[in-house]
């Protein structure tokens, strides 16, 4: 805009000064003046020169005719005055062109008329030039102020220009500073970054993409031996890696070069090796960044020297090793122990239970006793020994099995009513609430727990009262709770002894540990199994008073299985079996068959797994007991071979003998197609049981033990034998007897006493009859408790008239003396 | 044999002045226009002098344009400068043109290019009176060219023209 405003002016200043238009006006008047001079010349002449005149006339008109026609004459034309003297002017020409186009005589004739119309004209000619000159001074006026107005725009574009041209320099001078400070900056970042890589405690050291180094820090200098001077510059590959490196090293460096992948850059923490400039080799950690400069690519390497850690590591390692193979050699050692001390105590052990079934003196029946009890207190030490190393070792697996609880807890309670009565203290147990006899649990555990504990409250009570209570609580979160209450009315605890009760190697007040013993770690244990199978064990005491053990256990409940032949039998009914007993070491053989003989079986033996097979291919056995350690073919070999097999005793029960008792190793037993496990050493009652349990399946009824033959368990009395002495269980039994008449009598009278009373009474002798082995007349008493229980009096008078039989079928069997006739084998 | 070659055509262009100062007769009619100073062709005395018909004998040039002098566009026809200049064999810088009533205006030669100016005789096919500028009239193509419509063109575009002279 204001540069087209100045390029007009500077057009109109150019039209300006070549003006031909106001020459074009005072040219009119010139040529006007020209003519009428040439006219007065022409009337006073007598000859005078038409032509020239006729061609200032022409002359002239053309001028007039110029300025009423030419465009750029226009704007002067819409000038009034102006344009009405141009008309004066244009009428006078075209009434003079006849006069002037006629023949010489006749125009000479015109002349004097013409010469009086032009001299009238004249002044209108010099009004036409001159309001030309006013038009053109008021024209040059206006255009004046124009560029006037242009030059002020100009002035004021020029200064806003220089303004911005400041403003532009300022900016400039700002940035300028700016860069010389960034500058600066970056110099001292420069140095500063110097200064940190050579104070850096890890090498730095950077190359470029083709090894060359370009910065060695003073860490560096230290760790590689190289000076830095010599360093830089050099290849990094020849510098500091080791020849078994190298390769793998160019091969990575020209991978990086040629854009390939990197394996090293950019990845992190590497550890490789490095070598020094004394050409030791040694372990680092390093981590390679990658940046792009400049020069090119660039690689800047961390370098850490770690061999103190890679020692420290090993030695760690090492250490770590020789501790677990220590903790290893431990177990080991104990596992072999296990085994190695079992074995020959099995053997002592069994040579003893024969022994004492010679003739003997009393003299040396007590020395036998003194050994076997000595003997059972090693192997229960042993026992419990690995019980705590595999718990442990967690190595403690539970094998849950299908179990009546009651039936359990009234075995416990048989086991210890003849200690009670020793110890005139009443022992008994009972349901709150509804019974929940069937559930599934780790059985040997439980029973392990409670014969703690109950033997303990019985051990710790004179004159008193032990009470076991059973209640089944259902706790929502982890459903049914058997809650397990032993109650004792002993000598209690302080509160000191309490917090250390279940510690291992604890043993009670020492006054007591004559009369108790034990390796101190029986709670111990017993707190672990109850861990083991989720339970808690808390006990409550006052010393003095009695101590009150609660033991709380998740349970399963389940349905009573259907077939009743999976009640555990007692071993008063069990038939005279046809036993194979595989074991190779003879004295366990002996010990074993001799066991087996005295109860009545029939036992072949084998000596090893392999002879095993081909027997129970070939004949039919009710039972195989299996030794596991054996040459040939061990235990578990013959197991499966013959469960795989069609043989006669393909189905025949598998009990495995083992003194291993992991329980892992269990677990494979019964998996390879064994139906239990017995531990050695072999005890009497243990294999009783297991026989009882897997054979009583037969077919045949336990009637064929012989008349009266079910009427007493005698393990029950041999036990009490060997624990009291014969003198001891004389009077125990003579007690017994007196105490059963008195409660026939009793129960006889029943009309006279309340069906609760009768029922207590019941339950009290029921429970010494268990515990003596007068299994029938327990059985009797039970029922009589029973039917009084649920008030059915009819029910319980025939329940006690039955009394009186059962008694006189009992009583002559209830001897302290041994038997000469059973165990005569 | 440069020399001789320079040297020979030297000697033609020497004798071929005279015949071309032969080729421009007398003029017979009422002489329009005078041309003298550095030309090489005359015809009377130092000056070439035409009539309207020698004029009209020389290659015509015919262009419309309009003028700021007249309204509309017309058509002009005429000797264009170029074609008088050869013609005449002009040997100068400049171009004295002088009107009737001696308005005198000087024109570079350089002016005088082909689709230059051209010394009209005829406006829309009819020759032009001295009223209506004539006889003759150097009118540039004005609308041809934006070069053309200067006030210094303008200024050169002389009418009623009797006379030129050629100057160094």
């Amino acid at each position: 805009m204001l540069s087209s405003n100045v390029t007009r002016d500077l057009k109109l200043l150019n039209s300006a000064s070549s003006d031909n238009v106001q020459w074009t006006l005072s040219q009119a008047e010139v040529e006007f003046l020209e003519f009428q001079m040439h006219l007065t010349e022409s009337t006073a002449e007598p000859v005078p020169d038409l032509k020239s005149l006729r061609r200032e006339f022409d002359i002239f008109y053309s001028r007039i005719s110029t300025l009423g026609q030419a465009s750029i004459y226009a704007s002067l034309r819409d000038l009034p005055e102006f344009s009405r003297n141009l008309r004066i002017v244009q009428t006078f020409l075209n009434r003079s062109i006849s006069a002037i186009d006629a023949s010489d005589p006749d125009l000479i004739l015109a002349l004097p008329d013409l010469l009086e119309r032009t001299n009238a004209v004249r002044p209108n000619v010099r009004k036409l030039a001159n309001s030309g000159l006013n038009f053109f001074a008021l024209d040059s006026d206006h255009r004046r102020n124009s560029i006037s107005v242009t030059l002020t725009q100009l002035a004021a574009g020029v200064t806003f220009l220089m303004l911005v041209l400041v403003f532009l320099a300022a900016y400039l001078g700002r940035l300028n500073a700016q860069n010389v400070k960034r500058r600066a900056e970056a110099i001292e970042a420069g140095a500063r970054m110097n200064i940190v890589t050579d104070t850096a405690l890890d090498a730095v050291i950077v190359s470029d993409a083709q090894g060359r180094i370009l910065v060695f820090n003073a860490a560096a200098e230290q760790m590689f031996g190289h000076k830095a001077e010599d360093a830089i510059g050099s290849d990094l590959g020849q510098l500091i890696v080791p020849d078994h490196h190298l390769a793998a090293h160019e091969a990575g460096m020209r991978r990086v070069r040629t854009g390939g992948a990197r394996n090293v850059v950019g990845k992190g923490r590497v550890k490789l090796e490095a070598k020094r400039a004394n050409g030791d080799i040694f372990p680092v950690e390093f981590a390679i960044q990658a940046a792009s400069t400049d020069e090119g690519e660039i690689f800047i390497a961390f370098l850490r020297d770690i061999s103190q850690r890679v020692q420290s590591e090993r030695e760690l390692v090492v250490a770590r090793d020789r501790a677990l193979a220590g903790e290893k050699a431990k177990t080991d050692f104990l596992a072999t122990m296990s085994h190695e001390i079992r074995t020959p105590l099995n053997g002592l052990l069994g040579n003893l239970t024969l022994l004492r079934d010679t003739r003997l003196s009393a003299k040396q029946a007590r020395y036998i006793k003194n050994m076997d009890t000595s003997g059972k207190l090693l192997m229960s030490h042993i026992s419990d020994v690995l019980d705590i190393t595999k718990y442990d070792a967690g190595k403690l697996r539970l094998r849950p099995v299908v179990m009546n609880f009651s039936d359990l807890l009234q075995d416990i309670i048989d086991n210890q009513s003849g200690a009670a009565l020793a110890n005139d203290t009443t022992l008994e147990w009972g349901w709150t609430g509804a019974r929940t006899d069937w559930i599934r649990a780790d059985r040997d555990r439980i029973q392990h727990v409670l014969m703690n504990v109950i033997g303990n409250a019985v051990k710790f009570t004179r004159n008193g009262r032990v009470s076991v209570d059973t209640e089944v609580a259902n706790d929502p979160s982890v459903g049914p709770i058997l809650q397990i209450t032993v109650n004792d009315t002993g000598i209690g605890m302080d509160a000191n002894l309490q917090a250390q009760i279940f510690d291992d190697f604890m043993t009670g007040d020492s006054s007591y540990d004559r009369d108790v013993g034990g390796t101190g770690l029986g709670l111990g244990i017993a707190q672990r199994f109850v861990k083991a199978l989720g339970g808690t064990i808390t006990v409550e005491s006052e010393k003095g008073r009695g101590s009150t053990f609660a033991i709380h256990l998740p349970i399963e409940p389940v349905a009573p299985p259907t077939d009743v032949q999976d009640q555990r039998a007692t071993q008063a009914n069990v038939r005279p079996s046809d036993i194979l007993l595989v074991e190779d070491n003879e004295i366990n053989r002996v010990v074993a068959r001799e066991m087996l003989l005295s109860a009545g079986h029939k036992v072949t033996e084998a000596h090893n797994g392999q002879i095993a097979v081909d027997m129970a291919q070939a004949h039919r056995f009710d039972l195989i007991l299996m030794d596991i350690s054996m040459p040939v073919l061990d235990g578990r070999g013959a197991t499966r071979a013959i469960r795989a097999g069609t043989g006669a005793s393909a189905s025949t029960p598998i009990v495995a003998l083992t003194a291993n008792a992991m329980a892992d190793e269990q677990e494979a037993f019964l998996s390879d197609g064994m139906n239990d496990i017995l531990t050695k050493p072999l005890s009497r009652e243990g294999l009783m049981r297991v026989i009882a349990n897997q054979v009583v399946s037969g077919k045949e009824t336990p009637g064929a033990a012989g008349e009266g033959a079910g009427a007493v368990a005698f393990a029950y009395l041999d036990d009490l034998r060997d624990t009291l002495g014969v003198d001891a269980l004389a009077n125990l039994l003579a007690r017994y007897a007196a105490e059963v008449a008195e409660v026939i009598a009793y129960l006889q009278d029943h009309a006279n006493h309340s069906t609760e009373e009768i029922a207590q009474r019941a339950h009290r002798i029921a429970g010494s009859s268990a515990a003596l082995g007068a299994v029938d007349l327990r059985a009797a008493l039970i029922a009589v408790e029973t039917a009084a229980k649920s008030g059915d009096t009819a029910q319980m008078v025939q329940a006690i008239d039955r009394l009186p039989d059962v008694w006189a079928a009992t009583q002559p069997q209830m001897s302290a003396e041994r038997r000469g006739s059973t165990r005569e084998a | 044999m440069l020399r001789h070659i320079t040297l020979a055509t030297a000697a033609l262009a020497l004798s071929a002045l005279p015949l071309l100062a032969q080729d421009l007769a007398a003029p017979e009619g009422d002489v329009i226009l005078t041309v003298s100073g550095q030309i090489a062709t005359t015809n009377v005395d130092d000056t070439a002098q035409f009539d309207l018909e020698m004029l009209e004998d020389l290659d015509a040039t015919t262009f419309e344009t309009s003028t700021i002098w007249s309204e509309g566009t017309q058509t002009f026809q005429g000797v264009s400068l170029k074609v008088l200049a050869d013609r005449l064999g002009i040997d100068g810088a400049t171009l004295r043109a002088t009107a009737i009533n001696d308005y005198a205006v000087d024109i570079p030669l350089t002016d005088a290019v082909e689709g230059g100016p051209i010394i009209a005789y005829k406006m829309d096919d009819a020759t032009m009176s001295v009223r209506d500028k004539g006889p003759l009239w150097i009118v540039y193509p004005y609308d041809s060219d934006a070069a053309y419509r200067s006030e210094v063109i303008y200024s050169r575009s002389i009418w009623q023209l009797d006379r030129i002279e050629a100057l160094d």
